[in-house]
């Protein structure tokens, strides 16, 4: 007897996943901290000038700043300058020029960033003033800045950290404070706090109370704030999640229901190759009606797929690339260029090759659906003419498609990117029509911001125009005449009469 | 002859060799493996290969056939995968597995979904990887499988 266990854990489900995507909380982490890094250095380079406009100033006043208490005698602010300096440089070299290890991970480089700076901070208090000058107040940014980029624990010994360089500073201002104790052992009987004394005492308590109250309300907001990123991190997850476990759905869902129609078009192609005998020119066609509809079927159940994962691109934010316009449209004439020969369409192509921003591959299922369409649609012998050209001082390209077929009726134009349209007399025409086709067009032209023109008429044929708005590059002009076109000729992109809409109906879809 | 492929597409043991093609020939003729769980499609293209002289190996599932395929001192000329037979990514995993083990051997997909699995197919592998399209279409597949195979002698 077989046993068997089912569980369903939800991990496992990424087996499948699309790669590429997803995020790194560590990396990110690390992003973030060599990010703060940066503005700390910068951040230095500031205070590195202050410090040397002080300088200046007691160059030139320093009287002054004696009788308001600072003492510059000693030349300490130039120590803390090169201290500063030369430790930005440091920084700087570790971050940027040495490779991050174990002991130099952006984590350490802040830490000692964050050191160097309350030692430097504690002399420029020594020598500002402890107590007359709010100068101690600068170490609270040291501790809000410890809050927000460690964990609370470790802030608490940033806290810790300064509350100690404080009071050393003041016992060192302060030496009595000492001598007094020991006197206070000797002889019990002598009071030896004076007022200064308790002063001093009540001063350095309440600074470093207000330094933990304020360590302990930036770590609470950081822990908040922190756990607000978590949450929207595994949002993202989630959604990336879903759109990976909706994507192999709609992969399965395809496969399952195009392989069985694959299985019945290969036998049919036993049939037509004669891998089975003989067949009767009856049969053939018969045979041949048969696969036609079910390539129809087949490709609308691979342009719902495509659709599908072309919605789901506009939402992620694709990175775009420099494409050629005439490398695509040559790709689309060799895929579609021996379906226009057996109908003895000929594809006639004058380009002006231009560079445009766009999603890889897109614009390549856009042009080949434009085609495909102008293809289907003109009748037998005619020609569709492909036109690219750069319009407008070189400030816009175009694409456009004309054929001569049976053209789009005035009142269907305005509906034909609504999904699943189709026209009786486009069905009439072409019994495989999907009805998919110009939405996959409309929506890749929304994911790389193009505008559409088409002028048509009824049974004259179709021009239709792929607008890009932004040029990048325009290469010299040059025509060029789709090969194996028996009798091709230029194609001008102005004969009518479905050049400007004069005599067609024209429609102006835009994004 | 066809009666006799027919006799050949059943339940076959893995590793399993027929010796139609190769016996009428005087010739050894070249090898091929094909792995789909559509016992339709694998007829198909059993006809058409060994309709043109080539000896073809058919397994059910990825797993007969990576068995046979280390069990066997002599691998195949080439091997059409398909990418969901047992499992949606069974054919990918095999396709890093044998590639690995047998570089020298080529490989093609085929699959319903066309170029739609490619995305699938990303970090895979540094080399392009040809994938066909169903149905089989006796033409093109021919012209196919004749270009890999003059490929692998070269």
């Amino acid at each position: 007897m077989a046993v068997v266990k089912f569980s369903w854990n939800p991990s496992d489900k990424n087996r499948f996943a699309l790669p590429g995507v997803g995020t790194n909380g560590a990396k990110l982490s690390d992003e973030v901290l060599i990010n703060n890094a940066r503005w700390f250095i910068i951040f230095r380079w500031g205070v590195i000038g202050v410090l040397l406009l002080f300088q200046v100033l007691a160059l030139i006043a320093s009287d002054e700043l004696t009788k308001i208490g600072i003492t510059h005698q000693q030349g300490w602010p130039l120590a803390v300058t090169l201290v500063l300096f030369i430790a930005n440089v440091l920084y700087i070299q570790a971050l940027d020029f040495q490779r991050h290890t174990k002991y130099n991970s952006p984590a350490i480089n802040i830490w000692a960033q964050i050191i160097v700076d309350l030692l430097c901070l504690s002399v420029v208090v020594h020598f500002i003033g402890s107590i007359a000058t709010p100068a101690p107040f600068f170490y609270v940014l040291h501790i809000a800045l410890a809050c927000i980029f460690f964990s609370t624990l470790e802030s608490l010994v940033v806290t810790a950290l300064v509350c100690l360089m404080y009071a050393t500073i003041l016992l060192d201002e302060h030496p009595l404070i000492f001598t007094a104790s020991q006197a206070l052992t000797i002889d019990p009987g002598i009071s030896v706090l004076s007022p200064l004394k308790i002063n001093i005492f009540l001063w350095m308590f309440t600074v470093d109370v207000l330094f933990i109250i304020i360590w302990y309300v930036v770590s609470r907001l950081a822990i908040v704030v922190r756990i607000h990123e978590h949450n929207l991190v595994d949002a993202y997850e989630e959604i990336r999640r879903a759109q990976v476990e909706k994507d192999r759905y709609a992969v399965l869902m395809t496969h399952q229901l195009k392989a069985p129609l694959d299985a019945i078009r290969s036998k049919i192609n036993l049939i037509k190759g004669e891998y089975c005998g003989e067949v009767s020119p009856e049969i053939r066609e018969v045979i041949s009606k048969i696969d036609h509809r079910a390539s129809g079927m087949a490709a609308l159940i691979l342009d719902v797929l495509k659709l599908e994962r072309l919605k789901a691109a506009a939402r992620d934010n694709n990175a775009r690339e420099q494409i050629s316009i005439e490398t695509v449209i040559h790709k689309c004439i060799d895929k579609l260029g021996p379906i226009a020969s057996s109908r003895h369409i000929d594809v006639k192509v004058s380009l002006q090759d231009f560079a445009v921003a766009g999603i890889p591959n897109q614009l390549e299922i856009l042009l080949e659906n434009v085609i495909s369409n102008a293809i289907t649609y003109s009748y037998d012998n005619t020609t569709v003419e492909i036109v690219a050209a750069v319009e407008g001082a070189g400030s816009y390209g175009t694409v456009t498609v004309t054929d001569h077929g049976i053209g789009i009726g005035e009142k269907d134009l305005p509906h034909i990117f609504d999904e699943y349209f189709y026209t009786p007399r486009a069905a009439l025409h072409n019994r495989t029509s999907s009805g998919i086709g110009l939405s996959i067009v409309k929506t890749v032209a929304e994911n790389n911001k193009l505008q559409i023109r088409i002028s048509s008429e009824q049974n004259a044929g179709t021009a239709f125009s792929v607008i890009f708005p932004t040029v990048i590059s325009v290469s010299i002009p040059e025509t060029k005449v789709h090969a194996g076109a028996p009798g091709s000729h230029l194609v001008n992109s102005q004969s009518p009469p479905l050049d400007s809409g004069k005599d067609g109906n024209e429609l102006a879809s835009t994004h | 002859m066809h009666a006799s492929i027919q006799q050949q597409d059943a339940d076959k043991l893995p590793g399993q060799v027929p010796g139609s093609a190769s016996d009428q020939g005087s010739t050894v003729a070249q090898r091929i493996a094909h792995i789909d769980d559509d016992p339709d499609i694998r007829d198909t293209v059993r006809r058409i290969l060994e309709a043109n002289e080539y000896a073809v190996e058919s397994y059910q599932t990825m797993n007969d056939f990576m068995v046979s395929l280390w069990n066997s001192t002599n691998p195949p000329d080439l091997a059409i995968l398909d990418v969901m037979v047992e499992t949606m990514d069974i054919g990918l995993e095999a396709y890093v597995e044998i590639h690995k083990r047998f570089p020298e051997l080529h490989l093609i997909f085929m699959t319903s979904l066309g170029e739609e699995i490619r995305p699938y197919f990303t970090g895979l592998s540094d080399e392009w990887i040809l994938i066909m399209e169903k149905p089989v279409e006796p033409t093109s597949f021919l012209s196919i499988i004749h270009s890999r195979l003059e490929n692998n002698e070269s």
